[in-house]
C-alpha cells in the first residue's frame, strides 16, 4: 500500500501538468467566440454580468497568492484584470509573458475614493512599486473579469 | 479484547501511511500561513535596478532595442514576449525574469522569480493546485487522519488514562477557547 502511495506521490510530483507548456486552470472553457478586451473596456455596460471569453498576453500576476492577473488588450496600453477566488484558481508566477484564454463573468467594481486609494496601495505593496494617492481624485469604477476557467498557453 | 488489537493495528498502520503526507502538509502549512506581500511561499522573488542605453529620441522600440537591452543586462534566458505597459515603459518577458525599461532614461527594474525547491512542490500538493486525482488522495488522507484520531481516542486506557484525557481535552479546548475569544 505504501509503495502504491509512494508511486502516486512521485507520479503526481513529476506529472507533466506541473511543468506543462499549456496549463488548464479551473473550469473547462465552454465559449468559443473570443471577445476583444478593447471591446469590453469600450462598452462595459454591454458586458456587465455576462460570461465572456478573452484572450491576450499576461502582463502581471499577483505576487502574493496568484489570485489575479492582468491581460493585455488588443489596443496598446490597455489591459483588463482577471480576479479569482483565493485558492480556487492560482495563477502561476511563470505565466507572465505567456498567452492566456480566460472565461469568466464581466463584473463592475465600484470603489469610493478611499477604497480606490486602499486598493492602489495594496497593489503597490504586492508589486513592490510606488503609488501616489493624489492620482485618485474621486470614486472609481472599472470592469474586471471574475475568472472561472483559463488556459495558459 | 480482540477489537483493541485491531484498533492498535489500524492506528499504527494508518499512522505509518500518514507520515509522508503529514510532513508535507505541516511544512507547507507553516509556509502558507505566512504568505504576505513580502513572502511568497512558493517562489523567490528578487527585484533589482540597473541602467541600460536609453532609446534614441524619435525611435520606436523594436526587437533590435530589446536585444540590445538584454545584451547590456547579460540576460541569456529564453525570450518569451514583450509588451508596452504605457507609452514610456516597455516590459520584456524572459523565462523567470521580467524587465521593465523606462525608454526615455534607460532605467531598468528586473523581477526575477524562481521556484523554491521542495517548498513549491509541497505547496502545490497542499493547496491542491492539481485538483482532479489529488483531490481524491487528499480526501482519503483527511479520512485517514480522522481514523487516526478516533483509534487514538479508543487507546486511552490503563495507566495513561488520565494523561490521555488531559491532553485530548487540551487539544479540543484550544480551538474552542480561541473561537470563544475572537468571535
Amino acid at each position: 500500500m505504501s509503495k502504491i502511495l509512494s508511486f502516486l506521490f512521485v507520479t503526481l510530483l513529476f506529472s507533466p501538468s506541473v511543468y506543462a507548456q499549456e496549463l488548464q486552470l479551473g473550469d473547462p472553457i465552454t465559449l468559443t467566440e473570443v471577445t476583444k478586451v478593447s471591446e469590453i473596456n469600450a462598452h462595459p455596460e454591454k458586458y456587465k454580468g455576462k460570461k465572456v471569453l478573452i484572450e491576450g498576453m499576461i502582463i502581471n500576476v499577483c505576487a502574493a497568492r496568484g489570485c489575479w492577473m492582468d491581460i493585455a488588450s488588443d489596443v496598446p496600453f490597455e489591459k483588463i484584470q482577471v480576479k479569482v477566488v483565493d485558492g480556487e484558481i492560482v495563477f502561476p508566477m511563470e505565466a507572465k509573458g505567456r498567452n492566456a484564454k480566460v472565461e469568466g463573468i464581466a463584473e463592475e467594481l465600484k470603489l469610493s475614493r478611499e477604497q480606490a486609494i486602499a486598493m492602489g496601495k495594496h497593489r503597490a505593496e504586492e508589486q513592490g512599486g510606488e503609488f501616489d494617492p493624489s492620482s485618485i481624485t474621486g470614486p472609481v469604477s472599472f470592469l474586471r473579469i471574475r475568472g472561472l476557467g483559463a488556459i495558459i498557453q | 479484547m480482540r477489537w483493541r488489537k485491531w484498533n492498535f493495528i489500524l492506528h499504527r498502520d494508518i499512522g505509518y501511511l500518514c507520515i509522508g503526507l503529514t510532513l508535507i502538509y505541516a511544512i507547507s502549512g507553516v509556509a502558507v500561513n505566512h504568505t504576505s506581500h513580502s513572502f511568497n511561499p512558493s517562489y523567490t522573488i528578487e527585484k533589482s535596478a540597473a541602467t541600460v542605453s536609453k532609446l534614441e529620441d524619435g525611435k520606436q522600440p523594436d526587437r533590435e532595442y530589446v536585444n540590445q537591452v538584454l545584451a547590456e543586462l547579460g540576460e541569456t534566458g529564453t525570450f518569451k514576449n514583450v509588451a508596452m505597459l504605457n507609452p514610456s515603459t516597455m516590459r520584456i518577458f524572459i523565462e523567470g525574469n521580467s524587465i521593465d525599461v523606462t525608454l526615455a532614461t534607460g532605467a531598468v527594474i528586473q523581477e526575477k522569480i524562481a521556484r523554491k525547491p521542495g517548498l513549491f512542490e509541497m505547496n502545490y500538493l497542499h493547496l491542491n493546485k492539481h485538483k482532479k486525482s489529488w483531490t481524491l488522495i487528499a480526501d482519503i488522507y483527511a479520512i485517514a487522519l480522522g481514523l487516526l484520531a478516533v483509534t487514538g481516542l479508543l487507546m486511552i486506557r490503563g495507566k495513561n488514562k488520565l494523561r490521555g484525557i488531559l491532553f485530548t481535552s487540551a487539544g479540543i479546548a484550544l480551538p474552542l477557547l480561541f473561537l470563544f475569544a475572537v468571535l
